[in-house]
Formats: C-alpha cells, sequence, structure tokens
C-alpha cells in the first residue's frame, strides 16, 4: 500500500526528472550532467515506491540496511557535487584573473608626467 | 652553473649601486592591495635608485592607486581584488612588455630595502644565474616575532619536503629575474601561495639560481599587514590543491 510520504516523494522526483529532461533539452545543462541528475531522480523514486528494494541491494552489497545504502550513496553524491562545484569556482576565478590582468594591463597608464623627478 | 649558492658573507656593507645603464632596464614591480600608508615612500626610495617602478594595485579600496600614481612610473590597477599571485603575474607581464631586461619583485609594507636590488641583479648580469632569490636568514631581519620565525623555518621545511628545493628563505617577496627567466613565469595561484609556486618553477625550469642575503625590517605596520600562522595553513591549502587540481 502506497503511504502519503511515498505519493509526496514520487511526485517530487517525477517532477525532477521532468526538469532535469527539459534543462537538457533546452542546454541548460550538459547532456552528461542531465542523464547523471536524471538517474538520480529515477533512483530517488524508485526508492521511494519500492523501499523493500533498498535493503534487497543493501544486503547484496554487505551493508546491512536499505536506509544505510541511501544515506552512503547520499553522501557520495553530495561530495562529488562539491568537489565538481569547487572545481568549477577554481576555473571561473581563473577566467576572472585573466580577464582583470588584461583590463588592467590596456588600462594601465604611464604616470610619469604626474610624478616628481627622479631625484639625481 | 646549475644549483645553489649561497652567499654567506657574516658583514653586510652598504652594496654598490649598479650603472646606469644596467638600472634602465630593471623594472621594479611593487603589487599592492590598501598600502596607501607605505606605498608613496616605498616606491619615492626605489625610484631614488630606479626609474622603472611598475605599481600593481589590486582593487584596493583606499587611495592605493591614487599614491601608485603619483609616485610610480607606471600604475596598473585590477578592477577588483584578485591577490598577490595575480598581481605579481600582472606586473611581470607588465614589465615584459615594457621592454624589461631585469624584472624585480618588492613588497609594498616597506619591509624591503631598495639599496638590497643591485646585490639581487648584479649575479644575473653577469651571468652567474637567472634568478636571484632574497634570504633575511642570510641576511638580517629586525625586530622579527619568534612565532613569525617558526612560522618561516617550518615554510623551509615544508619546501624542502615537497618542492625539494633546498632554500633558507622560502617566502621572500624580493626576488629577481633574467628577462628570460621571468618570461616563462605563469602564476596560476593568485593568492599568497604563489610563492611556492615560484619555487616550483625555479626547480621546474632549471634555471641557476642564488640566494642573496637581504634586510627585512617588521614594524607594527608590517606585521599587520602580513600573514599569520593560520593563513599560512591556508597557503598550504591553496598549494596542496593547486597541485591536484586543473
Amino acid at each position: 500500500m502506497i503511504g502519503l510520504f511515498q505519493v509526496a516523494m514520487l511526485t517530487l522526483a517525477g517532477c525532477l526528472c521532468i526538469g532535469s529532461a527539459v534543462a537538457t533539452v533546452k542546454g541548460w545543462v550538459t547532456r552528461r550532467e542531465g542523464i547523471v541528475w536524471t538517474t538520480v531522480w529515477l533512483a530517488a523514486a524508485i526508492a521511494a515506491a519500492w523501499p523493500d528494494m533498498t535493503t534487497v541491494i543493501a544486503r547484496a552489497l554487505g551493508i546491512g540496511r536499505g536506509k544505510d545504502l541511501i544515506l552512503y550513496c547520499s553522501v557520495i553524491v553530495m561530495l562529488i557535487g562539491f568537489f565538481m562545484v569547487y572545481a568549477r569556482l577554481r576555473a571561473l576565478r581563473r577566467d576572472l584573473t585573466l580577464l582583470v590582468r588584461r583590463l588592467a594591463i590596456l588600462d594601465s597608464s604611464s604616470a610619469a608626467e604626474h610624478a616628481p623627478e627622479q631625484p639625481q | 652553473m646549475n644549483g645553489h649558492t649561497a652567499d654567506t658573507s657574516p658583514q653586510m656593507p652598504a652594496a654598490p649601486q649598479l650603472p646606469n645603464d644596467v638600472r634602465e632596464g630593471v623594472f621594479v614591480v611593487i603589487p599592492a592591495y590598501n598600502e596607501a600608508q607605505s606605498l608613496g615612500s616605498v616606491i619615492r626610495d626605489v625610484r631614488s635608485l630606479y626609474p622603472n617602478v611598475v605599481a600593481v594595485d589590486d582593487g584596493s579600496v583606499d587611495d592605493t592607486y591614487t599614491v601608485a600614481r603619483e609616485h610610480a612610473t607606471f600604475a596598473v590597477r585590477h578592477l577588483i581584488n584578485r591577490g598577490q599571485g595575480a598581481a605579481l603575474q600582472t606586473g611581470i607581464e607588465f614589465a615584459l612588455r615594457q621592454g624589461a631586461s631585469y624584472i624585480v619583485t618588492f613588497d609594498a609594507d616597506g619591509q624591503h630595502d631598495a639599496n638590497d636590488i643591485a646585490a639581487l641583479v648584479r649575479p644575473i648580469h653577469a651571468g652567474e644565474c637567472e634568478i636571484s632569490l632574497g634570504s633575511r636568514f642570510l641576511g638580517e631581519a629586525t625586530h622579527m616575532p619568534l612565532l613569525r620565525r617558526l612560522t618561516l623555518q617550518l615554510a623551509v621545511l615544508f619546501t624542502r619536503v615537497v618542492s625539494r628545493v633546498k632554500l633558507t628563505d622560502t617566502h621572500n617577496g624580493l626576488r629577481a629575474f633574467s628577462r628570460k627567466a621571468a618570461s616563462g613565469i605563469n602564476i596560476t595561484l593568485d593568492r599568497m601561495a604563489h610563492a611556492s609556486e615560484l619555487i616550483d618553477y625555479v626547480r621546474d625550469t632549471g634555471y641557476p639560481y642564488r640566494e642573496i642575503p637581504v634586510h627585512v625590517r617588521y614594524t607594527d605596520y608590517s606585521l599587520a599587514k602580513g600573514q599569520s600562522t593560520r593563513g599560512a595553513l591556508r597557503i598550504v591549502f591553496h598549494y596542496l590543491m593547486g597541485k591536484v587540481m586543473p
């Protein structure tokens, strides 16, 4: 029997799957990112619809409980996500520095005409 | 000649200055962030000896750029703050475009002595090396706090282990490069970890280098502007992340 929580989770996961698909089609995310996130939301939907399946998979992996499997997977996905965001941030910072440098050199002015005479 | 030669003279007489034609080819790059208080006097001191001073304002929120424009030969400005490493790279690239024969990096907080520049450039001009690195531990460091000394010595140890370069002072902003050596510099660590990146550059290129005794004077102002121990740990983190990430 499907409970209220499962209905809510399936609805949410369904919306997120559709959202990922739309984002991929519109080019807001790359195809690879779209596939990854759609897979994640599908897995969440399956876990919500058939919670006993997580226990079966967990036992097959030697973990024990289904909820522990979900927890471990969530942590791994988050860490991967943090790493990807950090890498993107580093790249953005690098590009920003290059841009700022280019502008600085282009705009640089000789201050010689404003400076006092150099001491002899 | 490859490798390291340390000039370990116990005395530190005032170094004779360079010939005028050599001095004209020396470009002194001074990166500055909120250094309006000290920058003017620092530039004047340097400019009394060397005509080409490139002051790089790293997105300061005070009057640093105004001071730079008033006193420096060339004033370059980052529209937003990017870090000392980024400012140094900007200054180096600018100096190369202006035809510099020698590029000297110099701090804006008044810790360095402009009279030491000649000692750094002389061996490069004589063809004995391509890079000169200032060392306060071979020279003289006045009023250095004990904690700062310990932190710097740890940095020396870190560099010997990680970078496998034997130096007595690994975080001294007073350095000199030949044009050839400066042309290959590409600082990617924008903040303070650039010092370690430059040491890695020295190692990787195999350019002959020398450590030169220099004066470093600590004042309340320069200590307040300098790196804390926590900042040193942040430098290590950024340096190591730069090693593992693209």
